[in-house]
């Protein structure tokens, strides 16, 4: 086979893969880092990938590590969704894990500040 | 990374005229490992070796400097779990002044690596492995006839276990590698390969640290310095030579693209500024239940 043969059969086979990847967190509500002045009713996180829900997750704790989740996460598609009780002023930590539906796994964690 | 960009004149392999399937099937892989530990996603470094054992394929490497221009292939297989295998190819093409032009296929490079230490909450991870450079594979124009042996270590370290108050050099990733060259030759020196890459993640930055409004493209992008040094373990044999490497990684969810100026350290590592890019295919992500799996030990 020649060179460019070989080039373009990969080329070709690498994008017509139907692939699936790891899950890299593409937008979260509210951000890493925010400080807000209403509180969140929920934290809202979305992915690259489609995720698998038995193995994925989110908590959200204040300041002294009690979670203030109300209900269970709710997690579908890309998307995974706390809902959270009414929030004091503190500050407030984010940690998730999500693993795609070809097992990839990722992980992440962030803070948000309820202003008084 | 390629396993031929850390030497500017030497080896290169044996352009095999093989089909996918069989680089598919065959080949374990060498230097191009992007990785993830903890929080931390490392892109694959394209001037020294990363740590980590992975599925992957950089196709090509170009490397332009000091009148040689070298294009490489690096394809990492993983055969079980944290242990890959790596073999690279390259051709040279060297015009360097004084000399007689120089062209062809340099040695075969074959490079297994072995993760040791694993430490998900402070992104620390720590690999070995033994390097063979195949005497005898390449073109006798640009190759050495005798092969080299070379036991490195590397390591990679992200720094989101720092406090607060520094939250924003959290980003921060360094990776780097040592290696003691054997030739299996008597009467070739022995040196000391050694380098490593410190790079600042804006994904990292947007997810963990705090949210900068990038759009997907912008987060993806990683700023990072490469350095690549080479030093004689014998006084007399010449100084330390080598590049120091400033340039940008973006890393897709299956590609990845890289390119970085090439620096030398001094004059006798070379003359001029010169560049080297890279196309490199995250293998475990677009195949992840054939190619992109461990031969032994399935899933990942």
């Amino acid at each position: 086979m020649k060179r460019g043969t070989f080039l373009a059969s990969l080329a070709i086979a690498c994008c017509a893969a139907p692939g699936f990847a790891h899950a890299f967190l593409q937008r979260a509500e509210p951000g890493a880092g925010a400080t807000l002045r209403a509180a969140p009713r929920r934290v809202a996180l979305s992915f690259s990938e489609k995720l698998e829900p038995i193995f994925s997750g989110v908590t959200v704790t204040d300041s002294s590590g009690r979670s203030v989740e109300t209900g269970a996460v709710v997690i579908g598609g890309h998307s995974m969704v706390a809902q959270l009780r009414p929030l004091p002023p503190g500050s407030y930590r984010v940690v998730w894990h999500a693993v795609s539906v070809d097992t990839h796994r990722t992980e992440g964690a962030y803070s948000f500040t309820v202003k008084p | 990374m390629s396993l031929f960009c850390k030497r500017a004149t030497t080896p290169r392999v044996l352009f095999p005229t093989v089909s996918l399937i069989f680089a598919a099937v065959l080949v374990p892989a060498p230097a191009v490992a992007h990785g993830i530990i903890g929080q931390r996603f490392f892109p694959a470094t394209i001037s020294t070796d990363d740590p980590f054992a992975a599925d992957e394929l950089a196709l090509p490497t170009i490397t332009s400097f000091d009148h040689e221009t070298d294009i490489d292939v690096d394809y990492s297989k993983s055969i079980v779990r944290g242990f890959a295998i790596g073999i690279g190819i390259g051709h040279v093409d060297s015009t360097a002044l004084g000399n007689p032009p120089a062209r062809g296929f340099g040695n075969l490079a074959i490079a297994p690596t072995l993760e040791v230490y694993r430490n998900p909450e402070h992104e620390f991870i720590v690999s070995t492995g033994v390097d063979w450079e195949v005497g005898g594979t390449g073109s006798r124009a640009v190759a050495e006839r005798t092969s080299t042996f070379t036991p490195t270590i590397k390591f990679g370290k992200g720094f989101g276990d720092l406090p607060e108050s520094m939250k924003y050099l959290r980003p921060l990733a360094v990776t780097g590698t040592v290696g003691y060259v054997i030739p299996t030759a008597s009467d070739e020196p022995k040196s000391i390969e050694w380098g490593g890459a410190i790079e600042y993640s804006l994904l990292y930055l947007q997810n963990n640290v705090r949210d900068q409004g990038f759009s997907n493209v912008v987060a993806h992008l990683t700023p990072v310095v490469e350095f690549s040094l080479s030093s004689p373990t014998r006084a007399g044999e010449g100084g330390t030579t080598g590049t120091i490497n400033p340039g940008l990684i973006w890393s897709g969810q299956y590609v990845q693209l890289a390119a970085e100026a090439v620096l030398p350290v001094n004059r006798q590592s070379g003359h001029g500024i010169g560049f080297i890019a890279q196309l490199h295919f995250y293998i475990d992500d677009i195949f992840p239940h054939s190619l992109g799996r461990p031969i032994f030990g399935g899933k990942k």
